[in-house]
């Protein structure tokens, strides 16, 4: 990274008042579940890597809620995050860390540090009665109302800074309805960053994945009530009954297609690989210890898989080693070895 | 969501849903705004991408206004249809790049909904070589359509016609509809950034202008193939 202080600073940037430093500065509240992956017969095809070819790989999984807040909300509207570590059979591992939003807020680590301050949660006013009705006059849509005990949100600070900047509108304008699951097993998972994969025969393509979830995208009524306490109860019911199952979507980038931008999800209609299908049927027995003192990161990776030019990409591996160490989690990957590094 | 703001908030949040002022949006409201802030219609059809994919399986939805829509009017459109679907399918056999391809009657419309290859242009040009005279038979029943037969001696505007009835496709990202109304007035995209909260408002006008669309690009079960490369991999190729 060109500025070397920045990760720190987008660590500190990232910090709500009502966090933990205990804990993760954002994706706070999460549960961890284990179980495996296996490659498609075609994966191998597209990529060298080990969990591709087609032998069982074991996974630990930490769905997590997007918001910083150590406060647990899960019936509010907000992001979710689904953390793939695979454990490869020679004892390294790599990480996929994908999220429900399907593109980034900004395309640098730079602008992205101007986003975090500017869209840092903060005290709000609900809005008027009066102020809604010209919001209808003038046919946009009122803020939302305030959730029960919320006193500081990002929502209009967000706003203000994609109403500056182009580039943030799509995923400020998704995020502000994104919604809350039924259940972590029932959402869409996008890695947003595009990754460079190598074929058998050298082939290399720039990909972007998604997991996507067999039992169907499913999301609470936006209507009723929102409950704080529902998500991990679901997914240990869910997991008691029967496993929970992902689809990992491959799509094959074109010439001209946003390559080194998260902000710009690529259109529909480029060659998608269905690359396998991850299997969870156990949630985590000791949280504390094998899930939320995990270290996972964007830049674990394998032979077979490298980082595109995205700078956002390059700089979340700084930013999340930096968040693990003042956590006191486990050490990251990093830390221990180079022998998976780029 | 639980509203705790009071009667009077609970009362504004249940007026998009109150007849009366349903009544006000659509008469008073949304005309002002028409009025404020005239959109342009958009272009129908699939925009111009350098993209590989996004060049195949491209979404046709011509949509044709019957002159006579009373039940004889659309029994004599089903029946331009029905005596030459021999015509039609050698025809499209004949063009080779279109996946799907039919035809629909729909309310006051007789609409051509296909899956097609490569450009828009060709794809007309090629269709009137080959299956012009149905087409000649379709446009007689259509609003406007007299002045374009016959379509083999009136190619390009054949082509700017069908593009005038080709239903504009909504962008698949919904900020994106900030780049089209402004490259349709022309100014430069997105340049300064619109109000992200104006974009419902955005859409309400141009459903104004465009009141018929088509609603993202669609799914492709295997994207990124053309017909060709189908019928290449299952060998029944032409």
């Amino acid at each position: 990274m060109e500025d070397p202080g920045i990760a720190e600073r987008l660590v500190d940037s990232l910090v709500r008042p009502d966090g933990s430093p205990k804990k993760r500065p954002v994706h706070t509240i999460g549960i961890g579940a284990t179980g495996s992956f296996l490659a498609s017969h075609v994966a191998r095809d597209y990529c060298i890597s080990k969990h591709f070819q087609g032998t069982e790989t074991p996974v630990t999984v930490r769905f997590s809620n997007g918001s910083g807040s150590a406060v647990q909300h899960d019936g509010w509207s907000d992001v979710r995050g689904m953390a793939t570590r695979f454990h490869l059979d020679d004892g390294t591992a790599t990480d996929l860390i994908a999220m429900t939003l399907p593109e980034f807020f900004t395309p640098t680590p730079e602008t992205f540090l101007d986003f975090a301050l500017a869209a840092k949660p903060a005290k709000f006013s609900r809005e008027s009665p009066w102020r809604k009705i010209l919001d209808m006059l003038k046919l946009t849509p009122p803020m939302r109302d305030p959730y029960p005990g919320e006193t500081v949100r990002p929502d209009e600070g967000a706003m203000r800074f994609a109403d500056r900047n182009g580039y943030a509108q799509l995923a400020v304008f998704q995020a502000a309805a994104i919604g809350a699951p039924a259940s972590y097993d029932r959402a869409s998972y996008h890695a947003v960053h595009t990754f460079v994969i190598t074929a058998p025969d050298g082939t290399r393509r720039w990909v972007r994945f998604t997991w996507q979830p067999i039992a169907g995208v499913l999301d609470t009524n936006p209507n009723a009530p929102p409950e704080d306490v529902y998500l991990q109860d679901k997914l240990r019911e869910r997991l008691a009954l029967a496993p929970a199952r992902f689809s990992l979507m491959m799509s094959i980038g074109e010439i001209g297609d946003a390559f080194d931008d998260p902000t710009r999800p690529w259109p529909p209609h480029r060659v998608r690989v269905m690359m396998g299908t991850l299997t969870l049927d156990t949630v985590v027995k000791d949280q504390e210890a094998d899930c939320e003192r995990l270290s996972f990161n964007p830049g674990l990776l394998t032979d077979g898989i490298e980082p595109s030019g995205d700078l956002v990409l390059r700089a979340r591996k700084d930013v999340y080693e930096i968040s693990s160490k003042r956590r006191g989690a486990v050490p990251c990957p990093f830390s221990r070895s180079q022998a998976n590094d780029e | 969501m639980t509203n705790d703001g009071g009667w009077f908030d609970r009362f504004v949040d249940s007026l998009p849903e109150r007849g009366w002022f349903k009544f006000l949006s659509t008469y008073v409201v949304v005309p002002y705004w028409v009025w404020r802030d005239p959109k342009p219609k958009l272009p129908g059809g699939p925009r111009a991408s350098a993209q590989p994919s996004e060049n195949v399986q491209r979404m046709m939805n011509l949509i044709m206004p019957l002159k006579d829509s009373s039940p004889i009017g659309r029994a004599k459109a089903a029946l331009a249809i029905a005596q030459n679907v021999d015509e039609i399918f050698a025809g499209l056999d004949n063009v080779g790049t279109v996946h799907t391809a039919r035809f629909l009657l729909l309310d006051d419309y007789i609409c051509m909904i296909s899956v097609y290859d490569g450009d828009f242009s060709n794809y007309i040009r090629d269709f009137i070589a080959t299956i012009g005279s149905v087409f000649d038979e379709v446009v007689s029943l259509v609003e406007g359509g007299d002045d374009l037969i016959p379509t083999t001696h009136n190619v390009e505007r054949f082509i700017d016609w069908v593009h005038a009835h080709d239903l504009f496709q909504a962008p698949d990202f919904p900020t994106d509809l900030f780049g089209l109304q402004d490259t349709a007035s022309g100014r430069s995209p997105d340049s300064p950034p619109h109000e992200l909260r104006s974009l419902p408002r955005e859409l309400i006008l141009q459903l104004n202008a465009n009141p018929n669309i088509s609603l993202g690009g669609g799914y492709r079960a295997y994207p990124g193939f053309s017909a060709a490369q189908v019928r290449g991999k299952f060998g029944v190729g032409w």
